[in-house]
């Protein structure tokens, strides 16, 4: 893009140049036409002049005459002889003068004619006085005819005279008018220039006072830019950094000034992708600005160190620069590969804890079977043939066995929940549920429940473990039951934010807020095992399997008024 | 006319709750035990010790055993041509699904987990009976070499 200010700059001038050599021509032209009026107006005085001369020869040939006519001297006759030349040439310096002139043409063959009279009637008085004296000759000047021609030639010349006149006038007017025009056209046309000047000239000022006031704001926010920054030319040389680019790269600004900036970053900027020949500078250069750039920086001592780069566009009338911010990334790297290290650690933990879970509950399930198998034969086969303690102690030992595997199969159950979990994939809840009822039949027969369900959706899940969700759930209702039917019912409504909440209401014993969180964490009971059988790992596992897909479990209830299990689902 | 049986399993725990079950299942049945996969192929090749022995009417096989786990015994048997037409029955505590996979390529005749709770390992026991021995027809091979 050209500089806007050059352009101005360029048309503002030539503007003025072009009023200028428009005045110029002008002015030429007026000048030219005014010089051509002036000389016509000459002219004129010329053909004026030459009449004149007409009549003072005529006037000298008749002086002439009559002063020989009287002294009879020769010598008298000068200027007789001299005027009739004069007379010739005048009459046609008139006639080549006016030739342009129809009018004065006309008039010119009367005039000569009486001039050609004059002289002769003049000719005839001279050889009079030389042949026959002084008198006859004084009469014949006396007589009428010589002074009736010489009244009509001086008519005639003046006929000519009032014409040239007239066109004198005329075109010393005109003459005037184009002078006068010449002074408009120059005065105006000057100004029109100045004015022209003028304004390109405040322009110009003004477009460079702007862009200095707008060039120091950038360069203070360049020096207080809390990142370095770097000006690069298309050459690929610095042209302008800040204090903080000095302090990363641990130059002075001197140094750097005018250097290539591969020095301080070796990969370069755009060069990596210009070598890529496909692209153009400025296409890498417009894939690469916007986006932050990981690479490495080099100090002055040859240290390098991780930077992250942002790059931005500036338009200078140098042409195109690139403007680069950048960070010193070292911290945050190491930031980051602490984090990976937890992370990983963490992850590894997890899962040594989850393989132990799994592998502890599944061994230690073959002896415990062992325990349980025999002492339920030994109670089998030797009731009532042992004493009445022997009885009981086998019962107890019975009992605790049972407890003992219902707790690791839990246990077990739990474990699995994220090791052997499938993958999320849309679920119909309505048949998860179906299928945990299926399972709770036997349960649901003896207690008398009723459950029912509203139009349930499909949830990204796992169908087995959503399964093993809704039937803990159901099963836990049905089990905590008040004394009448228990009523079991399970209902769904949309969150905003694509999330379904799920709601078990049942009527049952209802729990203690003081125990909303307690309830499910791992192995615990509210109840005496008299009472209420189960490991106490039921809604753990439900908290578990819940948590991995993504939501939330919690309970609202009231003792003696039943409750209401919540838990969240991703929409599918 | 008695029902000849051969268990491989080698926790001796386990080998007794399976006789007092098939016991009281059934008088008839004689229960064979092999403790691991090794004794398993000997007794069924009646090699050495196992001279004398009869051929099983059906086997039961754990899978996990030592020296030779139950999976390639399960493969010898229903490679061997004279040994593939006795029933094998697998019985272990692994319900994990590989393993069920697994012994129905290698041709198990059928797959069972036993049940943690006495009683309804002793259920389990008389099913075994009730199916495999009143309903289901056995060759009669025991003639055959």
């Amino acid at each position: 893009m050209k500089s806007l200010l050059k352009q101005k700059v360029q048309l503002a001038f030539g503007f003025a140049l072009l009023t200028l050599l428009l005045v110029g021509t002008a002015s030429y032209h007026s000048i030219s036409v005014s010089d051509e009026s002036t000389r016509w107006v000459w002219h004129t005085h010329e053909v004026l002049s030459h009449i004149q001369d007409l009549l003072l020869s005529m006037e000298s040939i008749d002086t002439g005459s009559r002063e020989y006519v009287l002294t009879g001297k020769e010598s008298s006759l000068q200027p007789y002889y001299v005027s009739i030349q004069k007379i010739e040439e005048d009459q046609e310096a008139i006639r080549s003068l006016t030739l342009d002139n129809a009018v004065q043409q006309r008039q010119l063959p009367a005039l000569a004619k009486l001039a050609a009279e004059s002289i002769l009637r003049t000719g005839r008085i001279i050889a009079l006085r030389r042949n026959q004296g002084p008198e006859a000759a004084t009469a014949a000047l006396a007589s009428g005819p010589d002074q009736q021609v010489k009244a009509e030639f001086q008519e005639a010349a003046g006929k000519l005279q009032s014409e040239e006149l007239r066109l004198r006038e005329l075109r010393s007017t005109k003459a005037q008018r184009y002078s006068s025009e010449s002074r408009i056209f120059l005065i105006v046309g000057t100004l029109f220039g100045i004015l022209a000047v003028a304004a390109a000239g405040w322009s110009t000022a003004r477009d460079t006072a702007k862009r200095e006031v707008a060039e120091k704001k950038y360069r203070g926010l360049l020096e207080a830019a809390p990142d370095g920054m770097v000006v690069v030319n298309q050459g690929g040389e610095i042209v302008l950094l800040n204090a903080q680019a000095e302090k990363h790269f641990g130059y002075r600004r001197d140094e750097l000034l005018g250097q290539k900036v591969k020095r301080i970053i070796p990969e370069g900027f755009a060069e990596r992708l210009i070598t890529d020949g496909t692209r153009t500078a400025a296409e890498a250069l417009e894939q690469q600005i916007g986006t932050g750039i990981e690479l490495y920086g080099q100090r002055k001592d040859g240290s390098r160190f991780p930077i992250e780069m942002m790059l931005s566009p500036l338009e200078s009338p140098e042409g195109m620069l690139v403007t680069a911010a950048i960070r010193d990334i070292t911290t945050r790297r190491e930031a980051e590969a602490l984090l990976a290290l937890k992370v990983e650690e963490l992850n590894r933990s997890n899962v040594e804890l989850e393989q132990f879970a799994y592998v502890a509950s599944h061994d230690l399930q073959e002896p415990l079977r062992m325990v349980a198998s025999y002492t339920q034969l030994l109670s089998k086969r030797y009731k009532g043939r042992l004493d009445s303690d022997a009885d009981e102690f086998i019962a107890f030992a019975v009992d605790g066995a049972s407890r003992m595997q219902h707790l690791i199969q839990d246990l077990l159950v739990y474990s699995r929940v994220g090791k052997r979990g499938g993958e999320l994939v849309g679920v119909s809840s309505e048949e998860a549920l179906q299928q945990a009822v299926l399972n709770l039949r036997g349960a649901i027969e003896e207690s008398g429940a009723l459950v029912t369900h509203d139009p349930l959706p499909r949830v990204m899940a796992d169908d087995i473990q959503l399964t093993q969700l809704l039937q803990n759930l159901v099963g836990n209702a049905i089990k905590y039951q008040r004394p009448g039917v228990p009523l079991v019912h399970i209902s769904a409504a949309q969150e905003d934010g694509g999330m379904w909440q799920f709601s078990i209401q049942d009527n049952g014993l209802g729990i203690d807020p003081q125990f909303f969180e307690k309830i499910f964490g791992m192995f615990q009971r509210l109840h005496k095992r008299e009472e209420f059988a189960g490991t106490g790992m039921g809604l753990a596992i439900c908290k578990k399997i819940v948590e991995r897909h993504g939501g939330k479990i919690w309970v609202e209830s009231q003792p003696g008024f039943g409750s209401n299990f919540r838990f969240t689902l991703a929409a599918s | 006319m008695s029902i000849e049986v051969l268990l491989v399993e080698d926790s001796p725990g386990d080998v007794r709750l399976t006789q007092e079950a098939f016991r009281e299942a059934n008088g008839a049945i004689h229960l064979h035990v092999a403790s691991d996969g090794v004794e398993a192929m000997a007794f069924l090749g009646r090699e050495g010790d196992y001279i004398h022995v009869p051929r099983p009417d059906f086997i039961l096989l754990d899978l996990n055993l030592p020296k030779m786990d139950g999976r390639e015994v399960l493969a010898n048997i229903k490679n061997d041509d004279s040994l593939k037409t006795i029933p094998t029955i697998i019985l272990t505590t692994s319900n994990a699904e590989a393993d069920i996979v697994k012994s129905y390529q290698l041709q198990a005749n059928c797959y069972l987990t036993k049940p943690v709770q006495l009683d309804a390992f002793e259920d389990l026991v008389k099913s075994i009976n009730e199916f495999w021995i009143t309903k289901v027809k056995l060759p009669q091979q025991r003639l055959v070499g």
